[in-house]
């Protein structure tokens, strides 16, 4: 009897000791049993010798790359794109906007020293009836009404800084003694266009953010899309 | 010949198992190309495989926890078979499927050689034979085919055999042996010859 279905497992090496050696002791018998299992050893080299078909493409699934990455990387770089574009315009805006409230602002400015100069000589000349006289500021003209002591050129530059019609109302009450918050304020900033935006900011900031914070915000995305890149590329 | 390979990626492994999906990565590219083969061979179609082998590998990594065993290839081998089998029995809903092979516990005899030719055990390496053993293995029922490519190509023992297709170590031995058996008949066929015993 030959043992035909053990000759591929004693070939393999799969047989235990028994039927190892009972397998071991026909084929020593047996040329028939013999030649086919030199048959069925040719056959498994045959089969390992096949060659091994390659994949077109990495089948490995990247499993180290939450899903959301690439997504989120197309965002951050859309938004940064987004954040530049506002910055520019929001840049834009502010410097057109600058520049025509300072070319507004420039012919009521523009008769600043004759009107402060108006604005004196309307204090002196009426200081004159009256006789009334402090001592007088670093100007050198007091004005009258105010009370000794009081330094005349605070209320002489609140008024530089105020358009002509009001100036004059302005300088009227400071001659009354009288002079408005506004004027106090003013007198305080020293400068016209400072002035004119702190009147203007509180009004339009929450609206309108700097554009500092759209470059801000374009860098930050900028960054946030070049590390996800990396990290994509990397995986 | 798979214990050198389990023992150097053990380290790997047990990262894995741990959720590193980097190392889960090393591992499966170690494993790509051998499951790739495998499978290939089984579906027949080279997208068929590539998708399977894709799926075999995400489903790895998705019960990678669950993993136990002490071969991470002879397991991961096992989730790339099952998926194969189960495209080739989608594709027999399809009305465009070549004939069944013939049954697996179909009688083989050893067929002897009808006209001379060369001596089937000094034509390995043969390029002509090689592709007869490639059409042969093609036309083997898919269960004698797949343990025959698990053992002759792969390497795994009977006992790895039995737990990647979860058949008995009896039916991996008799299956590896009628496989064998049909190659050999299939190139005596070609007009090789048999070595008359």
């Amino acid at each position: 009897m030959h043992p035909l279905e053990d000759l591929s497992a004693y070939l393999d090496g799969e047989l235990d000791g028994g039927r190892r050696a009972a397998v071991e002791s026909h084929l020593a018998a047996c040329d028939s049993c013999r030649t086919r299992l030199a048959q069925l050893r040719a056959t498994a080299r045959l089969i390992a010798a096949l060659p091994s078909p390659v994949p077109a493409r990495s089948l490995v699934p990247r499993v180290a790359v939450p899903i959301w990455l690439a997504p989120l990387r197309t965002l951050a770089t859309i938004g940064s794109g987004a954040a530049l574009f506002l910055f520019i315009a929001s840049a834009l805006t502010t410097s057109v906007t600058q520049t025509s409230s300072g070319g507004a602002a420039a012919p009521a400015l523009a008769p600043q020293p004759e009107q402060a100069q108006s604005d004196r000589a309307r204090g002196i000349a009426s200081a004159g009836p009256s006789g009334a006289a402090g001592p007088a500021g670093p100007s050198g003209p007091s004005v009258p009404g105010v009370p000794t002591g009081v330094p005349a050129p605070a209320f002489g530059v609140a008024a530089s800084v105020s358009p002509p019609q009001k100036s004059a109302t302005e300088s009227d009450r400071s001659a009354a003694g009288t002079p408005t918050p506004t004027a106090v304020v003013r007198a305080d900033s020293g400068t016209t266009a400072p002035t004119a935006v702190a009147l203007g900011a509180p009004e339009r900031a929450p609206t309108t953010p700097s554009p500092l914070v759209w470059l801000a915000l374009a860098i930050a995305l900028a960054a946030l899309a070049l590390v996800l890149h990396r990290r994509l590329r990397s995986a | 010949m798979n214990a050198p390979l389990e023992d150097a990626n053990a380290g790997l492994i047990k990262q894995a198992r741990a959720g590193d999906a980097r190392a889960f990565e090393a591992l499966a590219r170690e494993v790509e190309r051998p499951l790739y083969r495998h499978v290939q061979r089984i579906v027949g179609e080279s997208a068929d495989a590539e998708d399977c082998v894709q799926d075999a590998l995400f489903s790895a990594w998705r019960s990678i926890r669950a993993f136990e065993g002490d071969s991470f290839r002879a397991w991961i081998f096992r989730i790339a078979t099952n998926r194969a089998l189960d495209r080739l029995r989608s594709r027999k809903r399809h009305p465009e499927l070549p004939l069944d092979p013939p049954a697996d516990d179909a009688e083989i005899t050893w067929a002897e050689p009808a006209a001379p030719g060369p001596d089937l055990v000094q034509i390995v390496g043969d390029r002509e034979a090689l592709a007869a053993v490639e059409a042969a293995l093609a036309t083997l029922p898919v269960d004698q085919r797949t343990v025959l490519l698990l053992r002759d190509i792969e390497g795994f023992a009977y006992e790895e055999i039995a737990v990647i297709t979860a058949v008995e170590i009896g039916t991996v031995k008799s299956r590896i042996h009628r496989g064998r058996l049909a190659v050999r008949n299939a190139l005596v066929a070609k007009g090789w010859r048999g070595t008359a015993g």
